[in-house]
């Protein structure tokens, strides 16, 4: 087998080339080859050395979630700095910042599946399971956010020795219902997707504890082609659906806001600008990720530099959505006539919580506009770079949406600064530690790239005769 | 500077076009002089003919942004589904300056001495009145007549400008298929949707918002662009079958695009309603009298009926009906769907205007019927005239081959 | 003449284009029990196979639309008719604020059946297969194209292997399963035997506690409001330096029945002056007091002593028509004992009740008790003259 460690990225020309843009699989034309260099990261005794030292910090930082959440449960919400009027402070901006990045995932399965994309076939497979990992760490926080966390049960409509229901005309209920919806629909397209790899694994099994283990997951695959029509059928079904249910849940989690009567959450723009912003937040994670990732497992033939300059357009155009968003609210903040909304935006830029609103701006309207420039967008550290600086961007952004509005409502006499404590700081730090444990988990046990789907994609994998299908 | 080998030859509709495009100004002069007397039979200054006249308008506004739109997309993305479809939608947005001249009428409304009662012809911004008076006056360093008149010349500028090097490359490679110039034009296309988004929005709020010069939604921009973008789709699928049973795009416009197409169409659907039900459910839910207003003026006995219309025609009828994959691949079913949509389209920028300016009920009468074929018959002028001198396929496209050559799911 | 224990025979292939013709000729030639097993789904092998569409996106859109009804249903039997309140205005069956669970459980149903049914109708998870048995099986999911004829169909015979060959198979082999193929092993059937049997646990353990008596209090799920933090009466606490939780009241408090603070006269609140029943009204009394006791006796104390004080109210003739064994019958208004008790002694028996009857002190007000009083007098009276 070939050493595609060293395979040579992209060059300029090739990436220029419109009419025949460079193969999705680089360096190589067999199937084999895609099996072997995806299996052996799964199957190696040891895992690269860099991959042990990752997890030792996620899960000690795993750990001091755990703490953290102790902590809370056994004293109570006070141990954060959630204050009046800020009752909301770092638990929903984190919340929606998790639930933001696991879109990018979907989008990447489902979209550009839909839109017949080939070039999602190196990256969807990781790009899935961080949106199931950045959705567990997203359902954390309202879990435990709520107060008296042993009866968060009563969210569901269970029937009840109270005979109460709860209320379906509230956000928070609806918050619930998308959210599991969400990770429900992730978690079937996502092991779906696995099937057919973990039949590979299973095949390629050397213990018998593996080949039980990869073999009771897939199900008994056997690559049956009736078996592969109604499967790619299923398939398509549930991309339609992943669409539509990307768009709906941070539009639902976007009501949480915009619902309500306050100026600056109170807009139309919302859903929209939030699924924009979801994207572009997913998006640069996915960039965060694949740039290691491809490094240290030796992937650089399956994520090449077109999939990295094809992200980082993606980036660029929804960082352009959601500058869209900031320009039609701030005009409308004036053209309404109405001061509360029109003080609101003034505050944030110049009010006590300038310095977040600028980092904001900066991370995410100035710093993607680098990628105009095709140097900066085929340059692995200005990508990794940019890539965190969004993050940082949109964090802020959930943050200075929720603190600012509330910090400085109608009545002045309400008005308060928020704080954050040891214990908020502590408490983001730790989900970070649970998504990259479960991440580096996934990356070292199971296929990180979807090998059925880029075989799919390979030029020898489509017929020459009357009906052919280039890759697109 | 690479050249393509294609071997596909140019399309050369002008007969076809010709006819279309006469028969289309005919229609359009008199459709439009037939609108004016009716209009000028009713006792209004002309009010209710200003109004049919500004949603005619905007309606092939739509149409020529929709182009903009697609043709902007397909190159920023290098899909390669839509190149045989393409020159059409050239076609369609290079109508843009001749729009912009069919606004020039407006200035009668704008400055004229009537209807003062109702504030102004047809955008009450200009004679500040009523209980909203202050509020509309603190506006007025926006809405104010010259500023206006500046704003819709600068858009009608800029879209020519946009429309003309976009059209004028794609013609060009008809001579020479050039590859340098799908480059370019992709690399200007990501700067350009940057000032579409923004002056469609902006065209948005001056034309149609600021009838109801009190109310607003950051949303509105996303709203008409949902409009364009199912218009564009519709237009391009009937325009492309009228072609071809005259002959014309053979083996070129195949029922893998139309299934396309109606897929777009499909989507654009239901994100219009994603879009449209975003804006009433926000502010249906926090109930404020100066957001609802405008609602509930369509909500009661005088405009309720054309409100469920806007659920159950915009949406859920015709979600239902083009859900299908067989609908998509079938010619008659796509066609009639087309023209629904585009119907809807109109039906849908009638709502957004006329409550606003006849809360008592709709006045709807041949004045609409008259004025809305006029400006139908003038776009298809203005569209097809560009047919006579130019193939309706860009046949020296590079990327030919590989649109022809996929298969749908 | 069939081999009765092969399963089949498999080819093997190497390319996209190997495989679609192959499949076309075994098409043609008239199979029916085969298949071909590939590392990826290949475009053209459905036409090649003939395969028919599957009728499972039909399923989803039933199964969505449950969803979307399902929804509807759920919201509006939980909040417009099982548990109806208002809040912030909305009314209690607010469609539009449905909307997104609706659509959330129409994705969620559609998902789950298409995922599901999906599985179900490709026979799936099925761990065991005769096909596994062949070594070169293995490679069907990493790159080589298989093609698989089963034995039971009824053209397979010596022609089928000559018919592989000629389609340009790499590679052929019998698929001989052992017998025991299929048969699950008998230490996990034991194992799921034993998991089985827990299970049934819990539901007994349940059913045996519900149709069963306990003097135990119930088990309490969630405690919170058990032990609250509030002080009860008499507790101590650390906090005041008495060491106690209630706090005398401070100076210049007064007892509501403290008549002369009031304004009122002596045993207007209780019916007592120095622990011995007033003698007479404490209040004034008028032609409209009189008229007052006349309604509000016929409101309160009517139904059950009657309008005329007999003691044969409508709730008394009902719990004697139905033979109530527990039913002790109200006073007769106008009997000695009752006669000779002072108005005091009336007015104490209305607030605090006596025996069977409740106190009335919170229903009425102190002015209506003696107004009460008053007409009792008036009612006694007028049926001495009888």
């Amino acid at each position: 087998m070939a050493d595609f460690t060293a395979v040579k990225e992209l060059t300029d020309a090739q990436l220029d080339d419109l009419v025949h843009p460079p193969q999705l699989v680089q360096g190589t034309e067999k199937f084999h080859d895609i099996t072997e260099s995806v299996c052996v990261v799964a199957e190696a005794h040891r895992a690269p050395k860099a991959w042990y030292v990752a997890f030792g910090i996620a899960v000690t930082f795993l750990g001091i979630l755990g703490a953290m959440i102790f902590h809370l449960v056994t004293t109570g919400v006070g141990v954060w700095g959630n204050n009046q009027p800020v009752a909301w402070g770092w638990p929903i901006v984190n919340f929606v910042f998790w639930v933001g990045i696991g879109h990018a995932g979907t989008l990447i399965s489902a979209v550009l599946f839909l839109f017949r994309q080939g070039w999602r076939t190196g990256i969807n497979r990781f790009a899935e399971a961080m949106t199931i990992f950045a959705v567990i760490c997203a359902g954390m926080f309202p879990a435990i956010h709520v107060g008296r966390i042993w009866v968060i049960y009563w969210v569901f409509p269970i029937p009840n020795q109270m005979d109460m229901w709860p209320n379906f005309r509230s956000p928070l209920l609806w918050d619930v219902f998308a959210v599991s919806t969400y990770f429900t629909v992730s978690l079937l397209f996502w092991y779906m997707g696995l099937v057919p790899d973990l039949a590979t694994q299973r095949d390629r099994a050397k213990t018998k504890l593996r080949k039980m283990l990869y073999g009771a997951f897939a199900l008994g695959w056997n690559g049956s082609n009736r078996q592969w029509h109604r499967y790619e059928r299923a398939y398509l079904i549930l991309a339609a659906l992943a669409t539509p249910l990307v768009l709906s849940v941070h539009s639902v989690v976007s009501f949480d806001f915009a619902i309500s009567q306050l100026p600056g959450w109170h807009t139309t723009i919302f859903p929209p600008y939030f699924v924009a912003g979801a994207i572009f937040s997913g998006f640069a994670m996915v960039m965060t990720l694949a740039v290691p990732a491809r490094q240290l497992f030796g992937l650089k033939h399956l994520i090449t530099m077109r999939h990295l300059e094809l992200i980082n357009k993606v980036i660029m155009a929804t960082g352009m959505l959601v500058g869209y968003a900031y320009a039609m609210e701030a005009f409308m903040a004036w053209y309404s006539g109405n001061k509360y909304e029109g003080f609101t935006f003034v505050n944030r830029a110049f009010g006590p919580y300038a310095w977040a609103y600028w980092i904001m701006v900066s991370c995410n309207v100035i710093s993607p506009q680098i990628f105009w420039f095709k140097k900066a967008r085929r340059s692995i550290p200005i990508m990794f770079i940019v890539s965190i600086f969004v993050n940082i961007g949109m964090w802020f952004e959930r943050f200075v949406i929720v603190v600012t509005s509330l910090n400085r409502d109608f009545l002045p006499s309400s008005w308060n600064y928020f704080t954050p404590t040891i214990v908020d700081l502590l408490t983001l730090m730790g989900s970070f530690g649970l998504f990259f444990t479960l991440f580096l988990l996934f990356c070292r046990w199971l296929p990180q790239v979807a090998m059925a789907e880029v075989k799919n994609v390979m030029p020898a994998a489509h017929a020459h005769g009357p009906d052919h299908e280039e890759d697109q | 500077m690479t050249s393509s080998a294609n071997i596909y030859p140019a399309d050369d509709a002008s007969a076809v076009a010709s006819r279309a495009s006469r028969i289309g100004l005919l229609v359009g002069v008199v459709g439009l002089a037939a609108a004016w007397f009716l209009g000028s039979a009713e006792d209004d200054h002309m009010r209710h003919f200003w109004m049919s006249y500004l949603v005619a308008f905007f309606l092939l506004v739509t149409f020529t942004m929709g182009g903009m739109f697609f043709v902007l997309i397909q190159h920023i993305t290098g899909a390669k589904w839509s190149v045989t479809v393409r020159r059409q939608a050239e076609f369609i947005m290079g109508a843009v300056p001749f729009v912009g001249l069919l606004a020039i009428p407006f200035l009668i409304p704008l400055f004229s001495h009537d209807g003062v009662e109702h504030g102004g012809l047809l955008w009450s911004w200009v004679y500040p009145h009523g209980e909203h008076q202050a509020l509309i006056e603190g506006k007025v360093g926006f809405l104010n007549r010259e500023f206006f008149v500046g704003r819709l010349v600068f858009y009608f500028v800029i879209w020519s400008i946009i429309a003309r090097y976009f059209k004028k490359n794609s013609l060009a490679q008809d001579a020479d298929g050039d590859e340098a110039r799908t480059v370019a034009m992709r690399k200007r296309s990501a700067v350009c949707i940057i000032i579409f988004a923004l002056s469609i929005s902006f065209a948005g709020f001056d034309l149609i918002m600021s009838t109801d010069p009190a109310w607003f939604s950051t949303i509105f921009g996303v709203y008409i662009f949902a409009g364009c973008v199912i218009s564009i789709h519709a237009l391009l699928t009937l325009s492309s079958m009228f072609l071809q049973r005259k002959g014309h795009l053979k083996g070129m416009v195949t029922v893998e695009h139309y299934h396309d197409l109606g897929k777009m169409m499909m989507a654009f659907t239901i994100f219009w309603a994603y879009i449209a039900f975003s804006q009433y459910f926000l502010y249906w839910y926090a109930n404020m009298p100066e957001e609802t207003a405008w609602y509930l003026r369509r909500i009661g006995d005088e405009w309720g009926y054309l409100s469920w219309f806007q659920l159950f025609g915009h949406f859920v009828i015709p979600f239902l009906g083009i859900l299908s994959r067989h609908v998509k691949r079938n010619r008659k079913l796509l066609c009639f769907w087309a023209v629904y949509m585009l119907t809807v389209q109109a039906i849908d920028l009638y709502w957004l205007v006329a409550p606003n300016l006849y809360p008592e009920g709709s006045p709807f009468s041949m004045v609409e019927v008259c004025t809305f074929t006029g400006m139908l018959g003038l776009f298809v002028f203005a569209v097809y005239r560009q047919a006579t001198k130019h193939s309706i396929l860009a046949h020296r496209d590079p990327l030919m081959d590989q649109c022809l050559a996929f298969k749908n799911f | 003449m069939t081999t009765p224990k092969t399963h089949g025979i498999i080819a093997e292939f190497d390319s996209v284009d190997a495989i679609i013709a192959a499949a076309n000729q075994v098409r043609e030639a008239g199979y029916t029990k085969w298949d071909c097993h590939t590392p990826f789904p290949v475009h053209g092998l459905d036409d090649a196979m003939a395969i028919k569409q599957t009728k499972l996106p039909w399923l989803v859109l039933v199964m969505g639309i449950s969803g979307c009804l399902g929804g509807m249903f759920l919201q509006w039997w939980t909040n417009a008719y099982d548990y109806v309140y208002i809040i912030s205005g909305k009314p209690a069956w607010s469609l539009p604020a449905n909307i997104p669970v609706m659509f959330e459980m129409t994705i969620l149903f559609s998902a789950l059946t298409a995922f599901f049914s999906m599985w179900i109708i490709n026979n799936l998870p099925k761990w065991y297969n005769p096909l596994f048995h062949a070594a070169s099986f293995t490679k069907v999911t990493d790159d080589r194209f298989v093609l698989a004829i089963e034995s039971r169909d009824p053209l397979y015979g010596e022609a089928t292997r000559g018919l592989l060959q000629s389609a340009g198979a790499l590679a052929m082999e019998e698929v001989n399963p052992p017998e025991d193929d299929g048969l699950m092993p008998s230490k996990l059937k034991g194992w799921l035997g034993v998991v089985f049997s827990l299970m049934l646990l819990p539901p007994v353990m349940i059913a045996s506690s519900m149709y069963s008596n306990s003097s135990e209090p119930r088990v309490h799920l969630v405690p919170d409001m058990d032990s609250q933090m509030s002080f009860g009466e008499q507790e101590a606490s650390s906090f005041f330096a008495d060491g106690r939780s209630m706090r005398a009241p401070i100076a210049g408090t007064y007892a509501q029945e403290d008549d002369h603070l009031l304004g009122e006269k002596p045993g207007y609140y209780t019916g007592k002056e120095d622990g011995a029943y007033l003698t007479a009204l404490p209040v004034e009394v008028t032609q409209e007091l009189m008229a007052r006791g006349q309604e509000r006796f016929g409101i309160y104390c009517g139904v059950c002593h009657g309008m005329g004080g007999k003691g044969d109210g409508a709730v008394s003739r009902r719990a004697q028509k139905l033979e109530m064994a527990t039913w002790v019958q109200p006073a007769d208004l106008h009997t000695d004992l009752v006669k000779v008790q002072p108005p005091g002694q009336i007015f104490e028996t209305m607030t605090n009740g006596i025996r069977t009857m409740p106190g009335y002190a919170r229903q009425i007000p102190v002015q209506d008790r003696w107004a009460i009083v008053l007409y009792l007098q008036a009612l006694q009276r007028a049926s001495a003259g009888e």
